[in-house]
């Protein structure tokens, strides 16, 4: 049954390109990339209670390290760039994660937005190598002779980037790192107590959710094919943070799932022009008032009453409002 | 009649057919155009007065009056917010699902950018983007709206050096590319007159605190000083000077900063404050074609005063008017660019009149102006950019 469903997911996504019209391939593609950065922002909130409106400074920093390697170095494959982007943005959580250990709640979301501030200012300032305010014309991505330009292509590689992803995520739970996490999640001084580190794992959750998101980041490169310092304001970090409250707090295909909604609403919602960012609030807080848990818990909720119990993930259901 | 006969009549009908069902964006009936702006962010209200009272306010002129060979025209507006990834995925949803006819009057550097090579791609015109980087240049389906950095210079400096005599010059520039290219081409073109800029300091963006610059300048002691910056911080130089009773030099701003918003911010301490405008007087001009420009948005619009950026606006949706006007009822794209380019000496009754030619540049002359009780009074004829 289950994995009947599986494989008609995954038949549905690799015939997307030859029954949908390229507009909407394109969109497909913005979907898994930001799929890719809420599963990580995800891991960072929906497992360790660290809420994060900086990561749009973390997918500024990996577009950029893939844009740059890819830009100098231009026979770059693009598993090459995707890692550098990785590894680039997983020190600089690291960096960020070390200092806001020491932080909680409101003033830890406070440091992470002045981060994504930071990100932008830093942009501006090596102009040399980011080309400032007038923007970098990213190259195509390349995978040996083969240059991936057109939307189908990318579309591809973002699919096959993010089926990776995706499946990580969910193995993460199954792993001695995921089941601290979760401890943590739980509670941090039950976790203490049974022998988690709190500060190591804590920190290990920054890293992991900044190399997601930097690997979005090098995807979101190739995709927009145009990047500039105006592509990552605070409103973008908003958006991840909504997507995941959407989607389901410590759910991966709830951040999937919210990822595909933002993005198709931003998108339906452009048309009209100034009412956008009033409509578009109307609709986070109706879908916060009335699906508290997400779309992950809500779909639990009606598999459960089709009589499908065992349907959801093993772990408890999502976080409700006793963490918020 | 037999089955081949039949097939080759199909095939033949439906031959001569493409033509002119493959013409994206124009039916029996409609034109459709649209375009990515900001109606969110820092640029919003420069892009609804763009498009929404400027371009629309033309076209309902238009299709009030029967629209243009029978059809009407329609148009499509995105918001971006000034987000380069979103007005690259409004600009491919105007293209592919809206299937519009050309990309009209986009705003800003970056969006713009981000969408140039994709366009020209697909061979979809841009058609007058509000931005002065002149990186649109060489390109066959892009028609540059705004008038380009080395154009504006070349005048300003042909004017000051040539006519007024001034030697010394110092620029108080934005630190992008807006900024560099003014500098680039102000020391080109004082190089021609056999002087250089003495002094140039430079701002970054989104700063409102330039009193360490202004200072800076004035040690240097330029006759006129250069203002290469938006609204905001150019104001905030020009209350400075007054703070600090610098006035032995002539405040000059370019084309892009000479409006009005930069006007109300500065108050008094614009006064004297000499400049190159781009556009006429929207609100006093008793130029023909800005005082039909008043009476249409008095009539369709009577809520809504007039400014620069409607008026920017309602030029573009004119320009795009008689260049398919001229290409005639078997409309393309490809047609089109070919009478863009062929457009010599039209009077819009609002710009100098117009030749394209192979630049593609549909805006190239301003004139000079003087602040004076609070209103840009004009000092010259239009001033030659060739």
């Amino acid at each position: 049954m289950r994995r009947a469903a599986l494989a008609i997911g995954a038949l549905a996504l690799l015939g997307w390109p030859w029954v949908a019209p390229s507009y909407f391939v394109f969109l497909a593609s913005l979907i898994v990339v930001n799929a890719i950065v809420a599963i990580g922002l995800n891991l960072l909130s929906g497992y360790t209670n660290q809420l994060s409106f900086g990561h749009a400074g973390f997918l500024a920093v990996g577009a950029y390290t893939a844009a740059i390697l890819a830009t100098h170095w231009p026979g770059a494959p693009v598993p090459v760039t995707l890692l550098a982007a990785a590894i680039v943005t997983a020190l600089v959580g690291l960096a960020l994660g070390v200092p806001c250990l020491r932080l909680e709640g409101l003033y830890l979301a406070m440091a992470t937005l002045a981060f994504g501030f930071v990100v932008v200012e830093a942009i501006l300032n090596l102009d040399g190598l980011t080309r400032g305010n007038d923007g970098l014309r990213v190259p195509p991505a390349r995978l040996g002779a083969w240059a991936l330009a057109g939307d189908v292509e990318r579309y591809y590689l973002v699919l096959l980037v993010g089926a990776v992803m995706v499946w990580a995520a969910l193995n993460l739970a199954r792993t001695r790192t995921g089941r601290a996490l979760l401890a943590i999640r739980e509670s941090e001084i039950a976790a203490q107590a049974s022998g988690v580190h709190l500060a190591r794992y804590r920190t290990l959750a920054f890293v992991i959710s900044a190399l997601y998101t930097g690997v979005a980041g090098g995807l979101f490169a190739f995709v927009v094919g145009f990047l500039s310092p105006d592509a990552f304001d605070v409103f973008l970090s908003v958006d991840f943070v909504a997507m995941i409250i959407i989607g389901g707090l410590g759910s991966v295909p709830g951040s999937v799932a919210g990822a595909a909604v933002l993005t198709v609403l931003h998108d339906s919602l452009a048309g009209l022009q100034n009412y956008r960012p009033l409509i578009f609030g109307a609709i986070l807080i109706a879908s916060m008032l009335f699906m508290p848990g997400g779309i992950a818990s809500a779909a639990r909720r009606i598999s459960a009453m089709a009589g499908y119990p065992d349907s959801g993930p093993p772990s408890r259901p999502t976080i409700q409002g006793d963490h918020a | 009649m037999n089955l081949r006969a039949a097939l080759l009549l199909v095939l033949v009908v439906s031959l001569a057919a493409v033509p002119a069902h493959a013409q994206p964006g124009v039916s029996d009936t409609e034109i459709v155009l649209g375009g990515s702006n900001s109606f969110s962010g820092p640029l919003a209200f420069t892009g609804e007065q763009l498009t929404k009272f400027g371009v629309d306010l033309a076209f309902r002129v238009v299709n009030d009056a029967g629209g243009i060979h029978g059809r009407r025209v329609r148009t499509i507006w995105y918001d971006d917010g000034y987000r380069p990834q979103e007005a690259v995925a409004n600009t491919k949803k105007l293209v592919e699902q809206d299937g519009v006819f050309a990309i009209l009057a986009p705003q800003g550097s970056p969006p713009v950018v981000a969408t140039l090579e994709y366009l020209e791609a697909n061979r979809v015109p841009l058609l007058f983007p509000y931005q002065s980087s002149p990186v649109t240049r060489g390109r066959r389906y892009i028609f540059q709206g705004m008038t380009v950095s080395d154009r504006s210079s070349k005048m300003m400096i042909d004017y000051l050096a040539g006519q007024r005599k001034y030697k010394k010059f110092a620029a108080l520039y934005q630190d992008d590319e807006y900024g560099k290219s003014f500098l680039t081409a102000f020391e080109k073109d004082l190089g021609r007159h056999g002087l250089k800029l003495a002094a140039a300091e430079s701002v970054k963006r989104g700063v409102t605190d330039v009193s360490a610059q202004v200072a800076k300048l004035q040690a240097a002691k330029p006759e006129v000083t250069f203002l290469v910056l938006v609204p905001g911080p150019a104001a905030q130089a020009l209350k400075e000077r007054q703070k600090i009773g610098w006035t032995d030099t002539l405040m000059v701003s370019t084309g892009p900063l000479t409006d009005e918003r930069y006007l109300a911010l500065a108050g008094d301490a614009a006064e004297g404050v000499e400049g190159l405008s781009l556009w006429p007087d929207p609100v006093a001009s008793d130029l023909p074609g800005v005082r039909r420009y008043r009476e249409d948005m008095q009539k369709y619009f009577p809520k809504n005063e007039p400014n620069r950026y409607s008026l920017a606006g309602y030029f573009a949706g004119m320009l795009f008017t008689e260049a398919a006007k001229r290409a005639g009822r078997g409309l393309t794209r490809e047609s089109l660019v070919a009478t863009l380019e062929r457009i010599k000496g039209w009077e819009s009754g609002i710009l100098a009149p117009l030749t394209i030619g192979p630049d593609h540049e549909t805006q190239k002359q301003g004139f000079w102006v003087r602040v004076e009780k609070g209103r840009f009074k004009q000092l010259t004829d239009w001033l030659k950019s060739e």
